[in-house]
């Protein structure tokens, strides 16, 4: 996770944790300051869809 | 054009989860009753047999063979070493993810990169049972991958380039975060003149025959992205079922980022 950009701007990337499993984060968010830009962690997944490609 | 790119991108999604939700479906029990090329069945995972060895696959859940739709084995060839850093552009049901962990090692790491909801939750309910620990499931597209510039050694992707409506997009963004010296291992399916694939609708375009571009152009947008060393092998010629050639082959690419 801690490698992980923002796919627009490629900048770094602030991690909240809403809920861990081991060392794995199950849900929470990414969120890009330069783009003021959120993208959803759900289920383990990242999502890093391009804001124009979220369904 | 963005939009058709989006649709096309869309319909790719839509195709590929349906393939997912087959593959979770039957292993839950389940009847899949869908005849869309989006269903897998036995033939799915025979084929998958055919490209992957069987000593390579014992440790993989059949689920993830099953999944493959690919043309190609990419982890066969990319000389992976322990330690190396390896983004799998589209994961799919995470075969080659798996078969990359393995030859990284726990020193290693291996992020799989896919649009398709539906497969990332596969390809997690696969790694859950393969009990490794160093793979990385993360929803995004091959034209915009969300990796910091120079953090992988390996791009590896198995007939996947060939659904991108971006060819140039793609490569650019394989080639910025691969580290200088590293390298692309992909198998693609790749025209074999201008003249393009004999079938070009949304159909073939799923089943990486309508997307498949002139080899020549393939190869030169690669160099046009900064790669050099740009090399194919293993080129495999796909009729169609009355046995006419479809204009289109399966190929192996290499290609290098400078040092």
């Amino acid at each position: 996770m801690e490698i992980l950009a923002c796919p627009v701007c490629k900048g770094e990337l602030t991690l909240t944790v809403g809920s861990e499993e081991g060392d794995e984060v199950m849900e929470g968010s990414l969120h890009c300051a330069a783009c003021d830009e959120t993208y959803p962690i759900t289920d383990a997944i990242p999502n890093l869809l391009p804001p124009s490609m979220r369904v | 054009m963005a939009t058709d790119q989006n649709e096309i991108k869309r319909f790719v999604q839509e195709r590929y989860g349906a393939r997912a939700r087959g593959v979770i479906e039957l292993s839950s029990g389940q009847s899949c009753d869908s005849e869309d090329a989006g269903c897998c069945g036995p033939s799915d995972f025979d084929r998958a047999l055919r490209l992957y060895n069987e000593g390579q696959v014992g440790g993989i859940p059949a689920e993830a063979v099953a999944a493959s739709a690919g043309c190609g084995n990419p982890t066969a060839l990319a000389g992976l070493k322990p330690g190396e850093r390896v983004l799998d552009l589209g994961s799919g049901g995470g075969i080659d993810c798996f078969l990359a962990a393995q030859q990284v090692g726990d020193t290693g790491y291996v992020t799989g990169l896919d649009m398709t909801p539906d497969m990332l939750e596969l390809a997690r309910k696969n790694l859950a049972t393969t009990g490794l620990h160093n793979v990385e499931f993360v929803e995004g597209e091959m034209e915009n991958i969300p990796l910091p510039d120079a953090s992988v050694d390996v791009v590896i992707s198995n007939c996947v380039i060939c659904l991108s409506p971006d060819k140039d997009a793609v490569f650019r963004e394989a080639f910025r975060v691969l580290a200088p010296g590293g390298r692309v291992h992909v198998s693609d399916m790749v025209a074999l003149s201008p003249d393009g694939p004999t079938v070009t609708d949304a159909e073939a375009w799923v089943a990486c025959v309508g997307g498949a571009e002139d080899k020549a152009v393939y190869l030169d947008r690669m160099a046009r992205a900064g790669f050099v060393g740009v090399e194919t092998t293993d080129e495999n010629v796909r009729f169609d079922q009355e046995g006419l050639s479809m204009n289109v082959a399966s190929v192996k690419v290499v290609a290098h980022k400078p040092s």
